[in-house]
Protein backbone atom coordinates (compact mmCIF):
# COMPACT_ATOMS: atom_id res chain seq x y z
CA UNK A 1 0.00 0.00 0.00
CA UNK A 2 0.87 3.33 -0.95
CA UNK A 3 2.31 5.89 2.00
CA UNK A 4 -0.48 8.02 3.56
CA UNK A 5 -0.80 11.36 1.92
CA UNK A 6 -2.29 14.59 2.72
CA UNK A 7 -3.51 17.21 0.88
CA UNK A 8 -1.54 19.97 2.39
CA UNK A 9 0.26 20.79 -0.68
CA UNK A 10 -3.02 20.80 -3.33
CA UNK A 11 -5.20 22.02 -0.96
CA UNK A 12 -6.00 24.53 1.92
CA UNK A 13 -4.34 23.18 4.85
CA UNK A 14 -8.50 23.38 6.48
CA UNK A 15 -10.35 21.27 4.19
CA UNK A 16 -13.38 21.26 6.82
CA UNK A 17 -13.53 22.39 9.96
CA UNK A 18 -16.69 21.05 12.23
CA UNK A 19 -17.91 22.53 15.97
CA UNK A 20 -21.10 21.81 16.18
CA UNK A 21 -23.90 20.96 19.56
CA UNK A 22 -27.30 19.26 17.88
CA UNK A 23 -30.14 17.67 19.66
CA UNK A 24 -31.52 14.96 17.14
CA UNK A 25 -34.25 12.62 19.77
CA UNK A 26 -32.74 10.94 22.30
CA UNK A 27 -28.85 11.76 21.11
CA UNK A 28 -26.91 14.77 21.89
CA UNK A 29 -24.28 15.49 19.45
CA UNK A 30 -21.20 17.69 20.41
CA UNK A 31 -18.57 17.45 18.17
CA UNK A 32 -15.92 18.89 16.78
CA UNK A 33 -12.86 18.06 14.51
CA UNK A 34 -11.12 18.66 11.37
CA UNK A 35 -10.72 17.18 7.84
CA UNK A 36 -6.97 16.79 7.13
CA UNK A 37 -6.30 13.82 4.81
CA UNK A 38 -8.28 12.86 1.19
CA UNK A 39 -10.66 10.16 3.11
CA UNK A 40 -12.05 10.69 6.51
CA UNK A 41 -14.04 7.82 7.75
CA UNK A 42 -16.70 8.53 10.87
CA UNK A 43 -17.05 5.33 12.21
CA UNK A 44 -19.41 4.46 14.99
CA UNK A 45 -22.27 2.44 15.86
CA UNK A 46 -26.16 2.91 14.83
CA UNK A 47 -27.62 5.93 16.38
CA UNK A 48 -24.25 7.42 17.19
CA UNK A 49 -24.83 10.56 15.07
CA UNK A 50 -22.73 9.88 12.24
CA UNK A 51 -25.93 10.51 9.95
CA UNK A 52 -27.09 13.65 10.94
CA UNK A 53 -23.26 15.00 11.58
CA UNK A 54 -22.88 14.72 7.38
CA UNK A 55 -26.32 16.02 7.01
CA UNK A 56 -25.16 19.04 8.87
CA UNK A 57 -22.16 19.61 6.24
CA UNK A 58 -24.44 18.91 3.53
CA UNK A 59 -26.83 21.60 4.93
CA UNK A 60 -29.92 19.76 5.38
CA UNK A 61 -29.75 20.08 9.29
CA UNK A 62 -29.56 23.56 10.94
CA UNK A 63 -27.34 22.75 14.24
CA UNK A 64 -28.50 23.94 17.35
CA UNK A 65 -24.95 25.67 18.26
CA UNK A 66 -21.55 26.08 16.27
CA UNK A 67 -20.10 26.71 12.97
CA UNK A 68 -18.88 24.95 9.87
CA UNK A 69 -16.39 26.37 7.86
CA UNK A 70 -14.86 25.09 4.30
CA UNK A 71 -11.07 26.66 3.81
CA UNK A 72 -12.19 30.51 4.28
CA UNK A 73 -15.83 29.76 3.62
CA UNK A 74 -18.18 29.48 5.91
CA UNK A 75 -21.62 27.74 5.56
CA UNK A 76 -22.74 27.73 8.98
CA UNK A 77 -22.28 29.93 11.76
CA UNK A 78 -25.37 29.95 14.49
CA UNK A 79 -23.64 33.02 16.12
CA UNK A 80 -23.28 35.16 13.18
CA UNK A 81 -26.51 33.68 11.39
CA UNK A 82 -24.41 32.71 8.63
CA UNK A 83 -26.39 29.58 6.51
CA UNK A 84 -25.71 28.31 3.54
CA UNK A 85 -28.18 26.55 1.50
CA UNK A 86 -27.27 23.19 0.48
CA UNK A 87 -27.26 23.70 -3.29
CA UNK A 88 -25.03 26.78 -2.92
CA UNK A 89 -22.46 25.08 -0.88
CA UNK A 90 -19.11 23.50 -2.21
CA UNK A 91 -19.87 20.09 -0.99
CA UNK A 92 -22.02 17.20 -3.01
CA UNK A 93 -23.97 14.47 -0.92
CA UNK A 94 -25.42 11.05 -1.18
CA UNK A 95 -26.95 9.80 1.26
CA UNK A 96 -27.73 6.17 2.43
CA UNK A 97 -31.11 6.17 0.48
CA UNK A 98 -30.37 5.77 -3.36
CA UNK A 99 -33.29 8.44 -4.28
CA UNK A 100 -33.12 7.74 -7.68
CA UNK A 101 -35.57 9.87 -9.74
CA UNK A 102 -38.39 7.93 -10.99
CA UNK A 103 -38.87 10.41 -14.04
CA UNK A 104 -35.77 9.75 -15.15
CA UNK A 105 -33.59 7.41 -17.24
CA UNK A 106 -30.23 6.42 -15.33
CA UNK A 107 -28.71 8.51 -17.56
CA UNK A 108 -30.52 11.35 -16.80
CA UNK A 109 -30.33 10.58 -13.47
CA UNK A 110 -26.22 10.39 -13.32
CA UNK A 111 -25.63 13.67 -14.99
CA UNK A 112 -28.35 15.39 -13.12
CA UNK A 113 -25.38 17.18 -10.72
CA UNK A 114 -23.93 18.89 -13.82
CA UNK A 115 -23.81 22.25 -13.89
CA UNK A 116 -22.96 24.54 -16.78
CA UNK A 117 -19.49 23.36 -18.54
CA UNK A 118 -16.70 25.74 -19.30
CA UNK A 119 -14.69 22.34 -20.25
CA UNK A 120 -17.15 20.28 -21.70
CA UNK A 121 -14.69 17.72 -23.12
CA UNK A 122 -13.38 17.36 -19.86
CA UNK A 123 -16.67 16.49 -18.66
CA UNK A 124 -18.00 14.27 -21.10
CA UNK A 125 -14.65 12.38 -20.13
CA UNK A 126 -14.72 12.24 -16.35
CA UNK A 127 -18.70 11.49 -16.80
CA UNK A 128 -17.40 8.32 -18.73
CA UNK A 129 -15.15 7.12 -16.66
CA UNK A 130 -16.74 7.37 -13.48
CA UNK A 131 -19.68 5.87 -15.87
CA UNK A 132 -17.27 2.65 -16.26
CA UNK A 133 -15.94 2.56 -12.18
CA UNK A 134 -18.98 2.25 -10.80
CA UNK A 135 -20.34 -0.34 -14.00
CA UNK A 136 -23.55 1.48 -14.91
CA UNK A 137 -22.59 1.75 -19.08
CA UNK A 138 -24.89 -1.19 -19.34
CA UNK A 139 -27.85 0.31 -17.03
CA UNK A 140 -27.89 3.96 -18.73
CA UNK A 141 -31.13 3.37 -20.64
CA UNK A 142 -32.97 1.93 -17.75
CA UNK A 143 -35.50 3.29 -15.39
CA UNK A 144 -34.88 2.99 -11.95
CA UNK A 145 -37.43 0.67 -10.87
CA UNK A 146 -36.12 -1.44 -13.28
CA UNK A 147 -32.42 -2.00 -11.07
CA UNK A 148 -31.39 -4.15 -8.21
CA UNK A 149 -30.62 -2.72 -5.03
CA UNK A 150 -26.85 -2.80 -5.08
CA UNK A 151 -27.28 -1.25 -8.86
CA UNK A 152 -29.53 1.93 -7.49
CA UNK A 153 -26.67 1.84 -4.72
CA UNK A 154 -24.16 2.18 -7.67
CA UNK A 155 -25.91 4.84 -10.04
CA UNK A 156 -26.37 7.03 -6.86
CA UNK A 157 -23.09 7.44 -5.36
CA UNK A 158 -22.05 7.38 -9.20
CA UNK A 159 -24.22 10.14 -9.65
CA UNK A 160 -22.95 12.21 -7.06
CA UNK A 161 -19.23 11.45 -7.92
CA UNK A 162 -20.05 12.83 -11.53
CA UNK A 163 -21.16 16.04 -10.38
CA UNK A 164 -18.14 16.33 -7.80
CA UNK A 165 -15.66 15.69 -10.46
CA UNK A 166 -17.40 18.28 -12.94
CA UNK A 167 -17.57 20.60 -10.21
CA UNK A 168 -15.94 24.01 -10.86
CA UNK A 169 -15.25 26.29 -8.38
CA UNK A 170 -12.48 28.43 -6.66
CA UNK A 171 -11.70 25.55 -4.86
CA UNK A 172 -12.40 21.37 -5.33
CA UNK A 173 -16.01 20.31 -3.55
CA UNK A 174 -15.73 18.03 -0.99
CA UNK A 175 -17.76 14.63 -1.20
CA UNK A 176 -19.96 13.44 1.47
CA UNK A 177 -20.97 9.42 1.09
CA UNK A 178 -23.44 8.19 3.71
CA UNK A 179 -22.81 4.17 3.92
CA UNK A 180 -21.43 4.33 0.09
CA UNK A 181 -20.76 0.98 -0.62
CA UNK A 182 -23.47 -1.04 1.48
CA UNK A 183 -25.31 -2.44 -0.29
CA UNK A 184 -22.72 -4.37 -2.40
CA UNK A 185 -21.84 -7.16 -2.56
CA UNK A 186 -18.03 -7.93 -1.44
CA UNK A 187 -16.30 -8.52 -5.18
CA UNK A 188 -17.86 -5.20 -6.13
CA UNK A 189 -17.03 -3.62 -3.47
CA UNK A 190 -13.31 -4.61 -3.25
CA UNK A 191 -13.11 -3.18 -6.32
CA UNK A 192 -14.98 -0.25 -6.45
CA UNK A 193 -13.13 0.89 -2.60
CA UNK A 194 -10.11 0.82 -4.39
CA UNK A 195 -10.68 2.47 -7.51
CA UNK A 196 -12.89 4.97 -6.70
CA UNK A 197 -9.87 5.88 -3.44
CA UNK A 198 -7.85 6.58 -6.09
CA UNK A 199 -9.94 8.05 -8.62
CA UNK A 200 -10.78 10.82 -6.34
CA UNK A 201 -7.34 11.81 -5.13
CA UNK A 202 -6.80 12.14 -8.06
CA UNK A 203 -9.27 14.75 -8.90
CA UNK A 204 -8.35 15.92 -5.71
CA UNK A 205 -11.88 15.72 -4.08
CA UNK A 206 -11.59 15.41 -0.40
CA UNK A 207 -14.23 12.63 0.87
CA UNK A 208 -16.00 11.91 4.38
CA UNK A 209 -18.04 9.35 4.69
CA UNK A 210 -19.76 7.46 7.16
CA UNK A 211 -19.85 3.61 7.47
CA UNK A 212 -19.70 0.55 10.71
CA UNK A 213 -16.88 -1.46 8.29
CA UNK A 214 -13.71 -2.25 9.82
CA UNK A 215 -12.30 -3.86 6.66
CA UNK A 216 -13.45 -0.84 4.28
CA UNK A 217 -11.99 2.10 6.84
CA UNK A 218 -8.08 0.17 6.39
CA UNK A 219 -8.77 -0.50 2.79
CA UNK A 220 -9.68 3.01 2.05
CA UNK A 221 -6.45 3.76 4.58
CA UNK A 222 -8.46 6.48 5.57
CA UNK A 223 -8.23 9.12 8.41
CA UNK A 224 -10.40 7.27 11.23
CA UNK A 225 -13.37 9.84 13.22
CA UNK A 226 -14.65 7.26 15.79
CA UNK A 227 -18.03 9.17 17.25
CA UNK A 228 -19.90 7.51 19.87
CA UNK A 229 -22.68 8.98 21.78
CA UNK A 230 -22.77 11.69 19.86
CA UNK A 231 -18.94 12.96 20.96
CA UNK A 232 -15.44 12.39 18.99
CA UNK A 233 -13.94 9.68 20.92
CA UNK A 234 -10.96 9.47 19.14
CA UNK A 235 -9.64 10.50 15.58
CA UNK A 236 -6.18 9.34 14.01
CA UNK A 237 -5.47 6.69 11.13
CA UNK A 238 -7.55 3.37 10.68
CA UNK A 239 -4.52 1.30 12.43
CA UNK A 240 -4.51 3.25 15.26
CA UNK A 241 -8.16 4.22 16.04
CA UNK A 242 -9.59 0.94 14.68
CA UNK A 243 -6.78 -1.17 16.31
CA UNK A 244 -9.09 -2.90 18.98
CA UNK A 245 -11.56 -3.73 16.15
CA UNK A 246 -8.98 -5.54 13.65
CA UNK A 247 -7.75 -7.03 17.14
CA UNK A 248 -11.32 -8.46 17.44
CA UNK A 249 -11.84 -9.40 13.91
CA UNK A 250 -9.02 -11.14 13.77
CA UNK A 251 -9.68 -13.50 16.39
CA UNK A 252 -12.78 -13.86 15.57
CA UNK A 253 -11.60 -14.97 12.12
CA UNK A 254 -9.01 -17.43 14.06
CA UNK A 255 -11.21 -19.15 16.15
CA UNK A 256 -13.81 -19.76 13.41
CA UNK A 257 -11.04 -22.03 11.65
CA UNK B 1 -79.49 24.53 -27.17
CA UNK B 2 -77.72 27.96 -26.70
CA UNK B 3 -74.26 27.77 -28.44
CA UNK B 4 -73.62 31.22 -27.16
CA UNK B 5 -73.71 29.63 -24.12
CA UNK B 6 -71.96 26.66 -24.65
CA UNK B 7 -69.27 28.71 -25.81
CA UNK B 8 -69.13 31.50 -23.02
CA UNK B 9 -68.98 28.68 -20.51
CA UNK B 10 -65.90 26.68 -22.65
CA UNK B 11 -63.88 29.92 -22.62
CA UNK B 12 -64.48 30.50 -19.00
CA UNK B 13 -63.45 27.21 -18.01
CA UNK B 14 -60.73 27.26 -20.19
CA UNK B 15 -59.52 30.81 -18.80
CA UNK B 16 -60.31 30.26 -15.34
CA UNK B 17 -58.27 26.67 -15.57
CA UNK B 18 -55.15 28.42 -17.32
CA UNK B 19 -55.00 31.51 -14.83
CA UNK B 20 -55.23 28.77 -11.88
CA UNK B 21 -53.16 26.76 -12.54
CA UNK B 22 -50.74 29.34 -12.56
CA UNK B 23 -51.52 30.67 -9.57
CA UNK B 24 -52.53 27.08 -7.31
CA UNK B 25 -48.70 25.63 -8.78
CA UNK B 26 -46.39 28.27 -6.39
CA UNK B 27 -49.02 28.28 -3.82
CA UNK B 28 -49.79 24.80 -3.03
CA UNK B 29 -46.42 24.08 -3.39
CA UNK B 30 -45.72 27.08 -0.66
CA UNK B 31 -48.34 25.09 1.45
CA UNK B 32 -46.53 21.66 0.86
CA UNK B 33 -43.05 23.04 1.76
CA UNK B 34 -45.34 23.67 5.42
CA UNK B 35 -43.05 26.79 7.07
CA UNK B 36 -44.51 30.16 7.62
CA UNK B 37 -46.57 30.76 10.40
CA UNK B 38 -49.26 32.23 8.30
CA UNK B 39 -49.74 28.64 6.35
CA UNK B 40 -53.21 27.38 8.78
CA UNK B 41 -54.50 30.91 7.64
CA UNK B 42 -54.04 30.90 3.96
CA UNK B 43 -55.15 27.48 3.87
CA UNK B 44 -58.33 28.22 5.67
CA UNK B 45 -59.31 31.12 3.10
CA UNK B 46 -58.02 28.96 -0.03
CA UNK B 47 -60.51 26.06 1.27
CA UNK B 48 -63.19 28.96 2.53
CA UNK B 49 -65.05 28.77 -1.11
CA UNK B 50 -65.63 24.88 -0.57
CA UNK B 51 -68.00 25.76 2.47
CA UNK B 52 -69.54 29.06 1.58
CA UNK B 53 -72.82 29.21 0.12
CA UNK B 54 -71.81 30.89 -3.86
CA UNK B 55 -73.86 33.79 -3.06
CA UNK B 56 -72.10 35.41 -0.50
CA UNK B 57 -68.84 35.44 -2.62
CA UNK B 58 -70.56 36.38 -5.68
CA UNK B 59 -72.30 39.23 -3.61
CA UNK B 60 -68.85 40.55 -1.65
CA UNK B 61 -67.42 40.11 -5.68
CA UNK B 62 -70.00 42.06 -6.81
CA UNK B 63 -69.48 45.16 -4.22
CA UNK B 64 -65.62 45.30 -4.17
CA UNK B 65 -66.01 45.14 -8.30
CA UNK B 66 -68.67 48.13 -8.84
CA UNK B 67 -67.41 52.25 -8.00
CA UNK B 68 -68.66 51.93 -4.23
CA UNK B 69 -65.04 51.22 -3.30
CA UNK B 70 -61.20 52.22 -4.35
CA UNK B 71 -60.59 48.88 -5.54
CA UNK B 72 -64.16 49.03 -7.80
CA UNK B 73 -63.12 52.17 -8.74
CA UNK B 74 -59.29 51.26 -9.84
CA UNK B 75 -60.29 48.10 -11.89
CA UNK B 76 -63.45 50.13 -13.65
CA UNK B 77 -60.64 52.97 -14.67
CA UNK B 78 -58.38 50.06 -15.82
CA UNK B 79 -60.81 48.36 -18.03
CA UNK B 80 -62.88 51.38 -18.82
CA UNK B 81 -65.91 49.69 -17.46
CA UNK B 82 -67.36 48.00 -14.47
CA UNK B 83 -66.19 44.04 -14.20
CA UNK B 84 -69.20 43.36 -12.56
CA UNK B 85 -71.43 42.22 -15.34
CA UNK B 86 -68.77 41.64 -17.39
CA UNK B 87 -66.87 38.34 -18.61
CA UNK B 88 -63.40 39.64 -17.21
CA UNK B 89 -65.61 39.86 -14.02
CA UNK B 90 -66.84 36.47 -14.15
CA UNK B 91 -63.29 35.35 -15.36
CA UNK B 92 -61.98 36.98 -11.56
CA UNK B 93 -65.06 35.24 -9.57
CA UNK B 94 -64.52 31.94 -11.09
CA UNK B 95 -60.81 32.13 -10.29
CA UNK B 96 -61.60 32.67 -6.38
CA UNK B 97 -64.82 30.35 -6.89
CA UNK B 98 -63.07 27.28 -7.81
CA UNK B 99 -59.19 28.01 -6.12
CA UNK B 100 -59.49 25.01 -3.55
CA UNK B 101 -60.38 22.66 -6.45
CA UNK B 102 -57.01 23.50 -7.80
CA UNK B 103 -54.85 23.96 -4.91
CA UNK B 104 -56.09 20.84 -3.16
CA UNK B 105 -54.93 18.38 -5.16
CA UNK B 106 -51.99 20.22 -5.63
CA UNK B 107 -50.81 20.29 -2.16
CA UNK B 108 -51.66 16.57 -1.67
CA UNK B 109 -49.80 15.52 -4.50
CA UNK B 110 -46.23 17.95 -3.49
CA UNK B 111 -46.77 16.41 -0.11
CA UNK B 112 -46.68 12.79 -1.40
CA UNK B 113 -42.87 13.60 -3.20
CA UNK B 114 -41.10 12.90 -0.33
CA UNK B 115 -38.55 15.07 1.11
CA UNK B 116 -35.46 12.87 0.09
CA UNK B 117 -36.00 13.23 -3.30
CA UNK B 118 -35.68 16.98 -2.97
CA UNK B 119 -32.16 16.61 -0.42
CA UNK B 120 -31.01 13.93 -3.26
CA UNK B 121 -31.08 16.83 -6.08
CA UNK B 122 -29.92 19.85 -3.36
CA UNK B 123 -27.05 17.81 -2.21
CA UNK B 124 -26.08 17.48 -6.72
CA UNK B 125 -26.20 21.22 -6.07
CA UNK B 126 -29.38 21.68 -8.10
CA UNK B 127 -31.40 25.20 -7.25
CA UNK B 128 -34.20 25.09 -5.81
CA UNK B 129 -36.49 26.16 -9.01
CA UNK B 130 -34.46 23.44 -10.87
CA UNK B 131 -35.62 20.65 -7.92
CA UNK B 132 -39.01 21.69 -8.26
CA UNK B 133 -39.26 21.33 -12.11
CA UNK B 134 -37.16 18.61 -13.07
CA UNK B 135 -38.20 16.40 -9.84
CA UNK B 136 -41.57 17.49 -8.35
CA UNK B 137 -43.67 18.60 -10.82
CA UNK B 138 -43.03 15.42 -12.90
CA UNK B 139 -43.22 13.49 -9.88
CA UNK B 140 -46.67 14.92 -8.75
CA UNK B 141 -47.94 15.08 -12.62
CA UNK B 142 -51.08 13.38 -11.85
CA UNK B 143 -52.40 15.73 -9.67
CA UNK B 144 -51.47 18.57 -11.93
CA UNK B 145 -54.09 16.76 -14.19
CA UNK B 146 -56.77 16.44 -11.84
CA UNK B 147 -56.21 19.69 -10.59
CA UNK B 148 -56.96 20.75 -13.97
CA UNK B 149 -59.80 18.69 -14.95
CA UNK B 150 -61.89 19.70 -11.37
CA UNK B 151 -61.08 23.26 -11.85
CA UNK B 152 -62.52 22.91 -15.32
CA UNK B 153 -65.69 21.03 -14.25
CA UNK B 154 -66.22 22.81 -11.46
CA UNK B 155 -66.32 26.06 -13.33
CA UNK B 156 -68.58 24.22 -16.29
CA UNK B 157 -71.20 23.94 -13.52
CA UNK B 158 -70.93 27.29 -11.24
CA UNK B 159 -73.94 28.53 -11.05
CA UNK B 160 -74.28 31.13 -7.92
CA UNK B 161 -71.59 33.44 -8.61
CA UNK B 162 -72.12 33.64 -12.15
CA UNK B 163 -75.95 34.46 -11.37
CA UNK B 164 -74.32 37.27 -8.47
CA UNK B 165 -71.93 38.70 -10.91
CA UNK B 166 -72.51 38.00 -14.28
CA UNK B 167 -76.37 38.35 -14.06
CA UNK B 168 -77.62 37.02 -16.99
CA UNK B 169 -76.48 38.62 -20.48
CA UNK B 170 -76.86 36.28 -23.13
CA UNK B 171 -73.27 36.52 -25.18
CA UNK B 172 -71.23 38.04 -22.52
CA UNK B 173 -72.23 36.43 -18.54
CA UNK B 174 -75.33 33.76 -19.38
CA UNK B 175 -73.24 30.30 -19.29
CA UNK B 176 -74.92 27.15 -19.76
CA UNK B 177 -76.00 26.80 -16.19
CA UNK B 178 -77.66 30.07 -16.38
CA UNK B 179 -79.20 29.07 -19.54
CA UNK B 180 -80.69 26.29 -18.28
CA UNK B 181 -82.31 28.10 -15.32
CA UNK B 182 -84.11 30.23 -17.99
CA UNK B 183 -85.31 27.45 -19.87
CA UNK B 184 -86.77 25.79 -17.09
CA UNK B 185 -88.35 29.33 -16.60
CA UNK B 186 -89.81 29.62 -19.77
CA UNK B 187 -91.11 25.98 -19.57
CA UNK B 188 -88.94 25.07 -22.38
CA UNK B 189 -88.42 21.30 -20.95
CA UNK B 190 -86.68 19.55 -24.08
CA UNK B 191 -83.88 22.56 -24.77
CA UNK B 192 -83.33 22.17 -20.90
CA UNK B 193 -83.39 18.60 -21.10
CA UNK B 194 -80.52 18.62 -24.23
CA UNK B 195 -78.57 21.54 -22.07
CA UNK B 196 -79.09 19.52 -18.91
CA UNK B 197 -77.59 16.71 -20.42
CA UNK B 198 -74.62 18.57 -22.15
CA UNK B 199 -73.56 19.33 -18.65
CA UNK B 200 -73.92 15.72 -17.47
CA UNK B 201 -71.72 14.87 -20.26
CA UNK B 202 -68.93 17.10 -19.16
CA UNK B 203 -68.91 15.78 -15.64
CA UNK B 204 -68.79 12.00 -16.84
CA UNK B 205 -65.69 12.72 -19.11
CA UNK B 206 -63.82 14.84 -16.65
CA UNK B 207 -64.78 12.12 -13.76
CA UNK B 208 -63.78 9.09 -16.05
CA UNK B 209 -60.53 11.45 -16.74
CA UNK B 210 -60.15 11.25 -13.40
CA UNK B 211 -60.75 7.54 -12.35
CA UNK B 212 -58.65 6.35 -15.35
CA UNK B 213 -55.62 7.97 -14.04
CA UNK B 214 -54.59 5.43 -11.85
CA UNK B 215 -52.92 3.68 -14.90
CA UNK B 216 -50.72 6.87 -14.62
CA UNK B 217 -50.76 6.46 -10.79
CA UNK B 218 -48.04 3.66 -11.14
CA UNK B 219 -45.09 6.11 -11.25
CA UNK B 220 -46.24 7.99 -8.45
CA UNK B 221 -45.99 4.31 -6.32
CA UNK B 222 -42.45 3.83 -7.18
CA UNK B 223 -41.50 6.65 -4.61
CA UNK B 224 -42.09 3.17 -2.37
CA UNK B 225 -39.35 1.53 -4.64
CA UNK B 226 -36.39 2.30 -3.25
CA UNK B 227 -33.55 1.29 -1.07
CA UNK B 228 -33.23 1.14 2.48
Amino acid sequence: MEGRLTLSDSLSEDLLTVRMKHRVGAVSLDVSFALTHPWTVLFGPSGSGKTTVLRTIAGFVRPDAGSIARGGDVLVDRASGVFVPAHRRPVRSAGQTAWLFPNMTVRSNAVYGLGWSTKPDDAQKAIEETMRLFRIQDLLDRKPHELSGGEKQRVSVARTVISAVTYEGPSSTLLLLDEPFSGLDYAMRDELVGGLREYLMRHKIPVLSVTHDVGEAFQLDAEVIRIADGRVVQQGPASDALKDERQRLMSQLKSGS
Amino acid sequence: MDFDALWLTLRLAVGTTAILLLVAVPLAWWIASGHGSGRALVQTIVALPLVLPPTVLGFYLLVAMGPLTAPGRLLIRIFGHPLAFSFEGLLIGSVLYSLPFAVQPLVAGFQAVDRGFIEAAAGLGARPAKVFVSVVVPMARTSLLTSAVLTFTHTVGEFGVVLMLGGNIPGATRTLSISLYDLVQDGNYAAANRTALVLIGFAMVALLAIYLLPSMRKVDGRQADIVR
